[in-house]
């Protein structure tokens, strides 16, 4: 019996000690990861964590009905399109309520949105909104005049009784306008600043799955026209940096390049130089499947971040395709989503739109966050050196963080400290600067050897010339004898 | 003796038709040898799987164990040492099964004389440099492939073509050995858990 008692107050003090550190760690509601080199999932720190959620309510303006978008404009104004509401919703960067637009006058008329799904704002604050039940791409000014529409397109390139449904939209430098539209698997719609329609950028291939080639040799008519149809996937969303690159997303289950980096040709120039690709997860339960992307935001400095809505994770990554950090999931925490419908950046802060919650989440990046994003944002400048103090504070936050090793590697290379560059590369796993930085370290070495050893070698040399001679004079002296 | 142990096998190794007749007709094999050489190719793929240089070595270090040579190097070794055997006694081979231990170690030479230098000089090569690194391991296992052919052709007195078939046959001899040895210990698991289960049985009844 005792011994019974002694149990369960032994169970009743493991218990306590366990909950103590729980309640303290309990911070973020999610788990950070990244893969390492061997593609494991690690754990690593939080990079941003929620600070507090914006709702329609707390605004004054009702209730968020299904918010399908949400943009950040380059004056800080934070531009939502409430969907169920058909209204768009003006905030400044101190959360307080610019304007609503919910609706514009044209031709003397006053007009409406219905289910309008994608927002974009130019640099010049003009509000582009895909006005998705109306068939029409809506230009507005910051006040909400309307200032032209783009409809229904008119080419020989579109088939008969072509519908026009957009449903995201981004604006480049020279007011170009790019449009994804549903039902077009020809890729992201052109359009010229005057609303004619330019062509397609950026088709994706269909890839020929050999099992499937091999049943449609042997199947009947019948049953190939049973078979799904090997058409393209539709792009899911797009953003565009600032050289007029358009970042775009697309569902493509199973493909290993849902995100693409478009040229002005339409060609993918995504950089994929890191150990796995850029594709959010790569290592899942069947259950929750590869991450399907509805939204990238161009971070700036070749930094991009990607929504997945299956797990409401947001993936960033750097301009050759590292995977930074990962955070988020899915939940009714504050700081994890119903349904992630997009992903914005205000200042230093991200926001991610909750269209399941009807909010905003605002997340703050931590000390690990901030570090990692200076150096990569100084890395891309080309300032390596600057970037080093940076990483040295990642890996104090998280010593697998092998991104870090390669860019103190990458710094002490370029000073030309090549042992220690090697030690970081190696810890980095980057066997291609490795391979530069041993190369200038031999060569160092060698030089600076390079006269004792000759000399070593010439001493030899001398010296076996003169124990030959010196024995060949004792043999004939021998000789002689 | 130093003759049989040093020299022999180094000739063996360059002149193949000649020394592994010698092998066979005068007696020069040495089973010590033999050995000693496989010994030599597990301690050489240890040490090459955990010293070669981070450009070729693509091992991770924290599944790295010693005891995987044993069992991907001498277990595979005797498993054809037996499976030759076995198909070379029925189609008139006329090898021993000491024969064959010897034929195939010392074809193993090469492995020992050219892995060790490289793992070394691979801690000293840049990228562009490794081709040679897998220039020669390759050589190395081109070499051993080789010699194990012309063992197997002297020791067996086999023509060419019957060596190679022989040789095939061991391969496919050797899976239905493991195959047959995993089947074997699955059932004999399943004894002992069927006589531990009624064992089980048994003393709860009472």
């Amino acid at each position: 019996m005792s011994a019974k008692r002694w149990l369960i107050s032994l169970a009743a003090v493991s218990l306590l000690t366990v909950l103590i550190p729980g309640t303290a760690a309990a911070s973020a509601p999610y788990e950070s990861y990244n893969y390492n080199y061997w593609e494991e999932a690690t754990p690593a720190p939080a990079p941003y964590l929620p600070v507090r959620s914006v709702t329609g309510t707390e605004l004054g303006i009702g209730e968020f009905a299904d918010p399908g978008d949400m943009h950040v404009s380059g004056s800080g104004h934070v531009y939502v399109l409430d969907s169920g509401n058909g209204r768009i919703v003006c905030l400044d960067d101190s959360w307080k309520v610019v304007r609503v637009i919910d609706s514009f006058i044209r031709e003397g008329k006053e007009e409406t949105f219905a289910n309008p799904s994608g927002i974009f704002t130019d640099d010049k604050e003009q509000i582009y909104v895909a006005d998705t039940d109306n068939q029409r791409i809506v230009v507005l000014s910051a006040e909400g005049k309307l200032i032209r529409v783009i409809e229904q397109p008119q080419s020989d390139v579109l088939p008969q009784g072509f519908q026009f449904i957009p449903l995201k939209v981004t604006v480049d430098q020279a007011n170009r306008v790019f449009v994804v539209a549903r039902g077009v698997y020809e890729g992201i719609m052109q359009f010229e600043e005057d609303g004619t329609f330019l062509g397609y950028v950026g088709t994706i291939k269909v890839k020929r799955d050999y099992g499937d080639y091999f049943w449609r040799l042997i199947s009947t008519d019948a049953q190939k026209a049973q078979m799904r149809l090997f058409i393209p996937t539709e792009f899911s969303n797009l953003d565009i940096d600032r050289k007029g690159f358009v970042y775009a997303t697309n569902i493509d289950v199973g493909s290993k390049e849902p995100i693409k980096r478009l040229n002005p040709s339409g060609e993918d120039v995504l950089k994929r130089f890191g150990y796995f690709p850029v594709a959010g997860d790569i290592y899942y339960r069947r259950a929750v499947g590869p991450s399907k992307f509805v939204d990238i935001k161009v971070l700036g400095d070749g930094m991009y971040s990607a929504l997945d809505s299956t797990q409401g994770r947001i993936f960033t990554y750097d301009d050759t395709g590292n995977l930074l950090y990962v955070y988020g999931g899915i939940g009714n925490q504050l700081g994890v989503f119903k349904t992630p419908a997009a992903v914005e950046m205000l200042g230093e802060h991200q926001l991610v739109l909750d269209r399941g919650k009807g909010s905003i989440v605002v997340f703050e990046p931590t000390a690990f966050g901030q570090n990692v994003n200076q150096a990569v944002r100084h890395h891309y400048r080309g300032d390596d050196v600057e970037a080093q103090a940076y990483w040295e504070r990642v890996l104090q936050l998280n010593a697998n963080y092998d991104i870090a090793y390669i860019g103190i590697g990458k710094a002490k290379l370029m000073k030309g400290e090549n042992k220690e560059a090697l030690h970081y590369f190696e810890m980095g796993m980057d066997r291609k600067n490795y391979s530069v930085a041993f190369k200038r370290y031999r060569r160092e070495v060698m030089k600076e050897h390079f006269g004792t050893f000759l000399s070593a070698a010439t001493g030899a040399v001398l010296l076996y010339a003169v124990y030959r001679t010196v024995r060949h004079r004792n043999k004939r002296r021998v000789k002689e004898a | 003796m130093r003759q049989e142990y040093f020299k022999f096998p180094l000739h063996l190794i360059v002149h193949p038709f000649d020394g592994y007749w010698d092998l066979k007709y005068e007696n020069r094999g040495r089973l010590g040898v033999a050995f000693s050489v496989l010994a030599l190719v597990v301690i050489a793929s240890i040490v090459q799987r955990q010293y070669a240089g981070f450009l070729v070595n693509f091992n991770d270090p924290r599944r790295l164990n010693s005891f995987d040579e044993l069992l991907y190097i001498v277990l595979p070794f005797f498993l054809w040492c037996v499976s030759n055997w076995s198909v070379t006694t029925l189609m008139g081979g006329e090898g021993k099964f000491k024969e064959i231990v010897l034929a195939s170690a010392y074809a193993l030479i090469p492995m020992v004389l050219i892995n060790p230098p490289m793992t070394l000089a691979s801690r000293f090569m840049v990228q562009e440099e490794t081709v040679f690194y897998y220039l020669l391991t390759m050589v190395a296992t081109i070499w051993f492939i080789g010699l194990l052919f012309v063992g197997s052709m002297t020791i067996h007195q086999y023509s060419a073509g019957k060596t190679v078939l022989t040789m095939f046959l061991s391969v496919i001899v050797m899976l239905i050995i493991v195959f047959l040895g995993t089947l074997v210990f699955s059932m004999m698991q399943q004894i002992y858990t069927f006589l531990v289960n009624v064992y089980r049985e048994i003393i709860f009844r009472q």
